[in-house]
C-alpha cells in the first residue's frame, strides 16, 4: 500500500509561499531513512548468517588429495614402471670377437624383441659381454656400473659343460656367478660356450638353470656367430625378462592374489558318489613336505595358507559319454564349463580367510562307478595326459581314476590315495598353479630359433621365474591401486553428499605414500621391498575404497534440508527481501520528490 | 570360469619326501547318525536325528580334514570356543504331553527363535570381542540374523543359573528370529553326507517344517588332549527334534494313530550313509511297564515285546533293551539297500493310553497390568504329579525341600523393579528368606546392556504352587532404536526353569556299544524347562513427528518474523491520510471489488474505501505485484531444480 500512497507533508505549510508545490511530485523534507536501514539492516543479517547455516548443514568430507591421485594414475599408465636387470654375456672359447661389437649386436637384438613390448614390470637393462679365449684370456666390455662384480676371467672351464648333467652345471655356475646379485637389481648371465668339434656332432643345447643363469652349448658356434647373438638377445627378453609367457596367454591382470596379499589354497578332494568307493588322503604330510616349500619360495609375492577336505556325495554337473575306442568315459573339452557343480560342491571355506583373500580351489574329482574311468579330451581329440583343467581366478581340477574300476563288494571299498599317486597330483596341482600366474607348465621354451630347455626347481618357481613374478606383481599392485584410488576419487567426487572420514583420508594419504615408495624401490632395484610396499599400497587403497562407511551417503540431502528449512526461510526471505526493496524503491522516490522540490525551489 | 585351459603338462620332477606310514595307527575322524522315533501320548509323533562328528586332537585343526566340516573347525580355532550351543525352534514344546523329565525334553526342548551360548578359551578381556566376532560368523555360516546378538543390550553373562558354570560364558536369545530352510541347508552343509544318503535322507523339507514342533540344534565343545604341544579335539554335535502328527484315517477312535518312516517324513531310508561309523534307528515305547514287566528273559517273550496285543511293529529289532518304563527297540540299517529300504512302521491294535514323566514343576510366565507405562511379569510354577519329585530332592534338617533355578533375561527397555519382587508359595506370600536360597541381579543399564536375574528358590516338597511377581516400568527407546515393524511389540526372552538336583537319564540294565544317542540318553542331564516368549507392547511414537514439530515451529516463527516487520516499516500516519484521501472518491469497480474482497473476509465493508487513482492504475499495479509474485515462484522453482539436478 505504500508505493500507492502519495505522500501528503505534514508540514505544508510553504504551499502558500509556493503556489507550485504539488504535493504528488514533490516534497518539502528529506526523507527518513529509519525504516530502510532497519530493513536492509535485517536482510544484511539474514546473508550474513546463511554462510554459518551452511556450516552447519555441512557434512565432514575429509580432504582427498584427488590432483595427487590423479597424476598417480597418469604416471602409472603414461610411464611403466621398468626394473633395473643387469645382463651378462659370456662368450667363453671364442678366438677373435670383439667384446663391445658382441654387446652392441646384442643390445639391438634385444631392442628389437622389446620394442612391440614396453609393457609394464620389464627391464631397464644394462649389458656387458666378456669374450674368454681358448687360452682363458678375456677381453670385456667396460660396465657402466661400477658396483657389478665383474666376472673373475677363466673360470669356467669349457669341459665342464659337456660332461655334467645339467642340474651339475648349474650349481657349477651358481659359484662362479655367487655374489654378483644384490647390487643394483638382479644379474643375469647367459653363458655361450664354444666346445671343442669333439664329437662332431652339430647340435646347439640352449639350457636355462634354476638360478639366474643360461648356457648354451655347441660347438662351431664361432661360426654361426649371428645366430648365437641371437638367441643370447632371446634367452634375455623372452625368459629372463617375461619368463616364458606368451603373448596373449594369462595376463598380468589376473595375478591371482588377494588385495590383502593372501592366496588360500584350498583344496579338495570329492568322492562323487561315496557308495561305490571311498577314498582319502594324507593332505598333511603333502602339506608339510611338497607344498611348503612352494608357500616359502612364492613369500615375497604373497603369504599363501593351505587347506584341505574330502567332500562326498559330489557328482559333476554334466554327463561323459562312453568311448569304445580307448574304454573309458569321454568329457570334451567343449563341456568344461559345466563341470564344476557349484550346486554340490561346497568347496567353500569360511573363517580361514579373511574377506579379500584369494580363494583357488585345486580339487580332485574321483568319478562314481558308473563314470569310471573318465577321461578329458581334448579338442584335437587326444587324451589329455594330466586329465585336469584351469580355470583362472578360480583354481583346477584334475580327474584321478582309481586305479580298479571294477567294484563287484557289495560295500563300499575305504581306500587311502597312495603317496605315489598323491605325488603325482600335487606335481599336476603344481603345473595348474604356475599356469594361474602365468607360466608355462612345460619345462620346455620354443621359440622360432630353437627351443630352451627349462630346469624345473623343486619349490615349484626358479629364482628368475620369481623375479618376474615379483615385477609382474609390483607392477599389477601399482595398476590395481591407481585404479582403486581413481575409482574412489571419481566417486567422491560425483557424491557430494557423501561422509567422508578422517579414516579413509588417511588410508588414502598412506596408500599413495606407499606407491610412491614402490616406484622408487622399483627404481633402485629393490625387487622385494617394491613388492611389498606396492601390497601395501593395494590393500591400503582397497581398504579405503571397501571401508565400511564409504557408502554412508548422507540421509541429510538436499532435498532433506529443503524441505526442512522451507517452511521457515520461504516466507521469512520473502518478508525480509521485499522489505528491503520497497522501501529502497520508496526511498528514491520520495528522494526524486524532494530533489524536483528543491529544484523548484532554486528556479523559484 | 570363462575361460579354461586344459593343462597338458610334462610333469615337474619333484623329489619325493613322502614316507609312507600305515594310516590305522593314528585316530580318525568319525562320524555317527542315528534317528529316534518316539510315539507320544497325544497320538504325535517325535523324531529326534541325531549326528555325531568327533575331530580327533591334532595340530591340522581348521586345515586339514577329512570328515569333519572345515568351516566349523576354523570357526573354533580362530574365536578359541571351548563350548558352544546354537538352537533354531519353532513352536513351543509341550511338556505335559511331550514329557519334561526325560533327556531328551531337558536336552531339545528350546526357546523359541534362536538360542546361543558359548564358553570361550580366552583372557577375560576378550571374551566379549570373541563372542561378537562369533556371531557375525555364525550369523553368515547359517544365514540368520545372529549377529544381532552382537550388541551388549543382547547378551548376558550368567554365572550359575544357567548351567555350565564358567565366567567366560555368554548367553543371547532372539525370540523373534524366523526358522526355515535357509537355516537348515546349511546345517545339513556340516553333516558329510548332507541330506543325499542315509538317515538324513528323509529330512523331506515339507514334512519336517508341517510338524507341530521343530528344532534344529548344533552343540560343539573341546575335548582337551591331555597332551602337550597337541591342540584339543572337537565333538560336534547336531540334533533336529521333529514332533509330527501321523495321518491317520480313523479319526475318533481312541486307537493310537498307526505310521511309518514313509507315512511320516514321504521317504524311506534307502542305506546308511557309507561314512558313518554306526547308523541306528531306535524306537523308544513309553508306558509298556505294567503290561510286561513280570518276565521276559525267554526269546519268546523278547518276540511278544515287538508283536503283541497291543501293537506291532513291521521289523523285526536287532536288539531290545529295558528301562525302568519303557523299552527301546533298536535297529541297524546297514542292510537296507534300494531294493529293500528300511521302511520301519507301528501299528496300534488296542487303545493304549500312558503319559509322560513330568518335570517337578511346569512353569509358565505371563504378564500382568495394562497401558503403556507399567506392568508386572509373573512365573507360575505349578506341581505335576510327578513320581519323581522326591527323587533328586535332599532332606536338609528333616524336611524335604525342591530345588529350582529360574534365570531370565530382561531387556533394558524393561525396566525391572527389583524390589518389587514377591514370592508366592501356596497363594500365601513368603518373604525372601524364607524361599529364596540365592539370588544374583545385575539391574540394567539403558542402552548399555541388558538386565538378568538368578534365583534359586527353595520350595517345600508338598508345594501346589509357587509364583514370583516382579515389577516393571517401560522405557522409551529412541526413534531409531524400534525394529521396522514396532507396534507389533518387543519380545522377552524365554525364562530357563531348571532343577538342580533333579537328572534325567535314561538307566538301561544292559551295556550297549557306544552309539553317540545311546550314551547321551544315558547321560544324566539337568532338567529344565523354558518358559513361553512374551510380547510387551511399548509405547510407539508417530515417527512423522520430527517433521511435523520442524514445520510446525518453522511456520511459527516465520509467521512472528514476518509481522513483526511489517510492523516496524508500517507508517501509520501516513496510512490515515490515504485512507482518508481515498474516502473522497469511490469508483464503481473499485466498490465493487472492495465488497468482493469484504465477502470473502467476511467482514462490513469498510465504507470509505475508495481509491484516488483510476481503475486501470489500480489493475496495472495488481499485474505486477502477480507478475512479482510469479517471478519469485518461477525463481524458486528453478533454485530447487538447480539444487536438486547436480551435474
Amino acid at each position: 500500500m505504500e508505493e500507492i500512497s502519495d505522500h501528503l507533508n505534514p508540514t505544508s505549510d510553504t504551499s502558500g509561499l509556493m503556489p507550485e508545490f504539488d504535493p504528488k511530485t514533490m516534497r518539502s523534507s528529506k526523507p527518513g531513512l529509519k525504516r530502510l536501514f532497519i530493513t536492509t539492516t535485517v536482510l544484511f543479517s539474514f546473508l550474513l548468517g546463511l554462510p554459518f547455516l551452511w556450516k552447519t548443514v555441512e557434512i565432514y568430507r575429509s580432504p582427498l588429495p584427488f590432483h595427487d591421485i590423479d597424476s598417480l594414475s597418469n604416471q602409472i599408465e603414461s610411464t611403466p614402471l621398468r626394473f633395473p636387470c643387469s645382463f651378462h654375456a659370456v662368450f667363453v672359447g671364442f678366438q677373435s670377437t670383439d667384446p663391445d661389437k658382441l654387446r652392441s649386436e646384442i643390445q639391438d637384438g634385444i631392442k628389437q624383441l622389446t620394442q612391440p613390448s614396453s609393457q609394464c614390470g620389464s627391464c631397464d637393462f644394462s649389458l656387458s659381454v666378456t669374450v674368454q679365449n681358448p687360452d682363458d684370456h678375456c677381453s670385456e666390455t667396460l660396465t657402466s656400473d661400477p658396483s657389478m662384480c665383474s666376472y673373475r676371467c677363466g673360470v669356467i672351464k669349457r669341459n665342464v659343460f659337456g660332461a655334467g648333467s645339467d642340474v651339475a652345471v648349474d650349481e657349477s655356475l651358481a659359484d662362479v656367478f655367487s655374489g654378483c646379485s644384490g647390487h643394483g637389481g638382479k644379474m643375469y648371465s647367459v653363458v655361450v660356450v664354444n666346445e671343442e668339434n669333439a664329437n662332431g656332432e652339430d647340435e646347439v643345447k640352449a639350457v636355462v638353470g634354476k638360478r639366474r643363469h643360461a648356457w648354451i652349448v655347441g660347438s662351431g658356434l664361432e661360426e654361426r656367430y649371428g645366430d648365437v647373438v641371437a638367441r643370447v638377445s632371446e634367452i634375455f627378453v623372452k625368459v629372463f625378462m617375461n619368463g616364458g609367457m606368451e603373448e596373449g596367454s594369462i595376463h598380468g591382470e589376473f595375478m591371482p592374489v588377494g588385495s590383502d596379499g593372501r592366496i588360500v589354497l584350498s583344496f579338495s578332494l570329492l568322492n562323487s558318489n561315496p557308495r561305490d568307493w571311498i577314498y582319502d588322503w594324507d593332505f598333511q604330510r603333502i602339506d608339510e613336505a611338497l607344498l611348503a616349500p612352494v608357500t616359502k619360495a612364492l613369500a615375497p609375492i604373497a603369504n599363501i595358507s593351505v587347506e584341505s577336505q574330502v567332500l562326498y556325495h559330489t557328482p559333476k554337473s554334466s554327463f561323459s559319454s562312453w568311448d569304445e575306442k580307448i574304454q573309458s568315459y569321454i568329457f570334451k573339452t567343449s563341456d568344461l564349463p559345466f563341470f564344476v557343480n557349484s550346486n554340490e560342491w561346497h568347496l567353500d571355506t569360511s573363517a580361514g580367510a579373511s574377506g579379500r583373500s584369494k580363494i583357488l580351489q585345486f580339487v580332485v574329482y574321483i568319478p562314481s562307478g558308473k563314470e569310471c574311468p573318465l577321461h578329458l579330451q581334448l579338442p584335437n581329440g587326444e587324451i589329455s595326459k594330466t586329465n585336469g583343467f584351469i580355470s583362472p581366478m578360480w583354481g583346477g581340477v584334475i580327474v584321478w581314476n582309481p586305479g580298479n574300476c571294477e567294484n563287484d563288494s557289495e560295500r563300499p571299498s575305504r581306500n587311502t590315495i597312495s603317496p605315489q599317486d598323491l605325488e603325482r597330483i600335487v606335481e599336476v596341482f603344481l603345473g595348474q598353479f604356475r599356469q594361474l600366474f602365468g607360466f608355462k607348465s612345460e619345462a620346455i621354451y620354443t621359440s622360432g630359433l630353437g627351443s630352451y630347455k627349462i630346469l624345473p626347481s623343486e619349490r615349484g618357481f626358479t629364482e628368475w621365474e620369481l623375479d618376474v613374478l615379483s615385477r609382474k606383481h609390483t607392477c599389477f599392485n601399482l595398476h590395481s591401486c591407481s585404479t582403486t584410488l581413481g575409482s574412489l576419487s571419481r566417486l567422491v567426487q560425483s557424491l557430494p553428499r557423501m561422509i567422508i572420514k578422517d579414516e579413509i583420508g588417511e588410508q588414502v594419504k598412506y596408500s599413495m605414500k606407499a606407491a610412491k615408495l614402490a616406484q622408487s624401490n622399483a627404481s633402485t632395484g629393490g625387487y622385494s621391498s617394491s613388492a611389498s610396499s606396492s601390497r601395501e599400497a593395494r590393500s591400503l587403497a582397497e581398504n579405503a575404497f571397501f571401508h565400511p562407511s564409504i557408502m554412508s551417503v548422507s540421509y541429510f540431502s538436499y532435498e532433506h534440508c529443503f524441505a526442512v528449512y522451507s517452511p521457515f526461510f520461504l516466507p521469512v526471505v520473502g518478508h525480509v527481501v521485499l522489505a528491503a526493496l520497497r522501501e529502497w524503491k520508496r526511498y528514491k522516490q520520495e528522494k526524486a520528490k524532494y530533489s524536483t522540490w528543491l529544484a523548484r525551489k532554486k528556479t523559484a | 570360469m570363462a575361460r579354461l585351459i586344459l593343462t597338458w603338462i610334462s610333469l615337474l620332477i619333484l623329489q619325493s619326501y613322502l614316507i609312507p606310514i600305515a594310516f590305522g595307527s593314528k585316530e580318525v575322524e568319525e562320524f555317527s547318525e542315528a534317528l529316534l522315533l518316539k510315539p507320544l501320548p497325544d497320538r504325535k509323533v517325535l523324531a529326534h536325528f541325531h549326528f555325531e562328528n568327533r575331530a580327533p586332537p591334532s595340530n591340522s585343526h581348521g586345515r586339514h580334514h577329512h570328515l569333519f566340516p572345515k568351516a566349523i573347525s576354523q570357526l573354533v580355532q580362530k574365536f578359541r570356543v571351548k563350548e558352544m550351543e546354537l538352537s533354531f525352534t519353532q513352536g513351543r514344546w509341550n511338556h505335559e504331553q511331550w514329557g519334561g523329565f526325560d533327556p531328551l525334553s531337558s536336552m531339545n526342548a528350546k526357546p523359541v527363535g534362536v538360542e546361543l551360548w558359548a564358553v570361550f578359551d580366552v583372557p577375560h578381556s576378550e571374551v566379549d570381542t570373541s563372542w561378537k566376532n562369533l556371531t557375525h560368523a555364525l550369523s553368515g555360516l547359517f544365514c540368520a540374523s545372529i549377529n544381532f546378538l552382537e550388541s551388549s543390550t543382547s547378551y548376558a553373562t550368567p554365572t550359575w543359573g544357567f548351567g555350565p558354570n564358567s565366567d567366560k560364558l555368554r548367553y543371547g536369545s532372539l525370540p523373534r528370529e524366523a526358522v526355515c530352510t535357509e537355516n537348515l541347508t546349511p546345517w545339513l552343509k556340516l553333516l558329510p553326507c548332507r541330506d543325499k544318503d542315509g538317515i538324513s535322507a528323509l529330512m523331506n523339507r515339507p514334512s519336517v517344517y508341517r510338524g507341530f514342533y521343530h528344532s534344529q540344534r548344533l552343540h560343539l565343545s573341546t575335548v582337551e588332549s591331555g597332551q602337550e604341544g597337541l591342540a584339543s579335539g572337537i565333538v560336534l554335535e547336531q540334533t533336529l527334534t521333529v514332533v509330527l502328527q501321523p495321518e491317520t484315517l480313523f479319526v475318533g477312535t481312541n486307537i493310537q494313530p498307526t505310521w511309518s518312516i514313509n507315512s511320516l517324513f514321504g521317504r524311506k531310508v534307502v542305506g546308511r550313509c557309507v561314512l558313518a561309523k554306526s547308523s541306528n534307528v531306535y524306537l523308544q515305547m513309553e508306558g509298556l511297564s505294567g503290561h510286561e514287566s513280570k518276565n521276559m528273559d525267554t526269546e519268546m517273550e523278547a518276540h511278544e515285546l515287538w508283536k503283541n496285543a497291543d501293537f506291532e511293529l513291521s521289523l523285526k529289532p536287532d536288539r531290545i533293551l529295558r528301562e525302568i518304563n519303557s523299552f527301546l527297540f533298536i535297529f541297524d540299517i546297514d542292510i537296507s539297500s534300494d531294493s529293500e529300504p528300511f521302511d520301519l512302521g507301528l501299528t496300534w491294535k488296542l487303545p493304549v493310553k500312558w503319559s509322560c514323566q513330568q518335570a517337578p514343576l511346569h512353569a509358565s510366565r505371563f504378564l500382568m497390568g495394562s497401558g503403556n507405562e507399567r506392568g508386572a511379569i509373573a512365573i507360575l510354577l505349578k506341581a505335576t504329579d510327578s513320581q519323581d519329585k522326591l527323587s533328586g530332592s535332599d532332606l536338609t534338617n528333616g524336611c524335604c525341600t525342591l530345588k529350582a533355578n529360574i534365570f531370565q533375561i530382561f531387556p533394558w527397555y524393561i525396566k525391572v523393579y527389583y524390589h518389587t519382587l514377591q514370592i508366592f508359595v501356596d497363594q500365601q506370600e513368603k518373604t525372601g528368606m524364607e524361599v529364596l536360597k540365592k539370588i544374583n541381579v545385575s539391574p540394567s543399564t539403558d542402552k548399555m546392556s541388558s538386565g538378568m536375574m538368578e534365583m534359586m528358590l527353595e520350595l517345600p516338597c508338598q508345594v501346589k504352587s509357587a509364583a514370583i511377581s516382579i515389577e516393571y516400568d517401560k522405557g522409551f527407546l529412541h526413534i531409531d532404536e524400534y525394529p521396522p515393524d514396532a507396534n507389533q511389540g518387543f519380545d522377552i526372552p524365554s525364562a530357563l526353569i531348571s532343577f538342580p538336583d533333579h537328572h534325567a537319564s535314561l538307566d538301561f540294565k544292559e551295556e550297549l556299544s557306544k552309539s553317540p544317542l545311546f550314551s547321551k540318553l544315558k547321560e544324566k542331564s539337568l532338567v529344565r524347562s523354558y518358559t513361553e516368549v512374551l510380547l510387551v507392547p511399548l509405547t510407539t511414537p508417530d515417527f512423522s513427528m520430527p517433521y511435523n514439530v520442524i514445520t510446525i515451529t518453522c511456520t511459527v516463527f516465520a509467521l512472528y518474523f514476518g509481522s513483526l516487520l511489517n510492523v516496524l516499516r508500517r507508517r501509520i500516519g501516513e496510512e490515515e491520510r490515504f485512507l482518508k484521501s481515498q474516502g473522497k472518491k469511490t469508483g464503481g469497480l473499485k466498490k465493487m471489488l472492495s465488497r468482493l474482497v469484504a465477502k470473502i473476509r467476511g467482514r462490513p465493508i469498510e465504507e470509505p474505501s475508495s481509491s484516488t487513482e483510476s481503475p486501470e492504475a489500480r489493475s496495472s499495479v495488481f499485474s505486477s505485484k502477480l507478475f512479482f509474485k510469479f517471478i519469485l515462484v518461477a525463481g524458486a522453482a528453478a533454485a530447487w531444480q538447480y539444487f536438486s539436478t547436480d551435474k
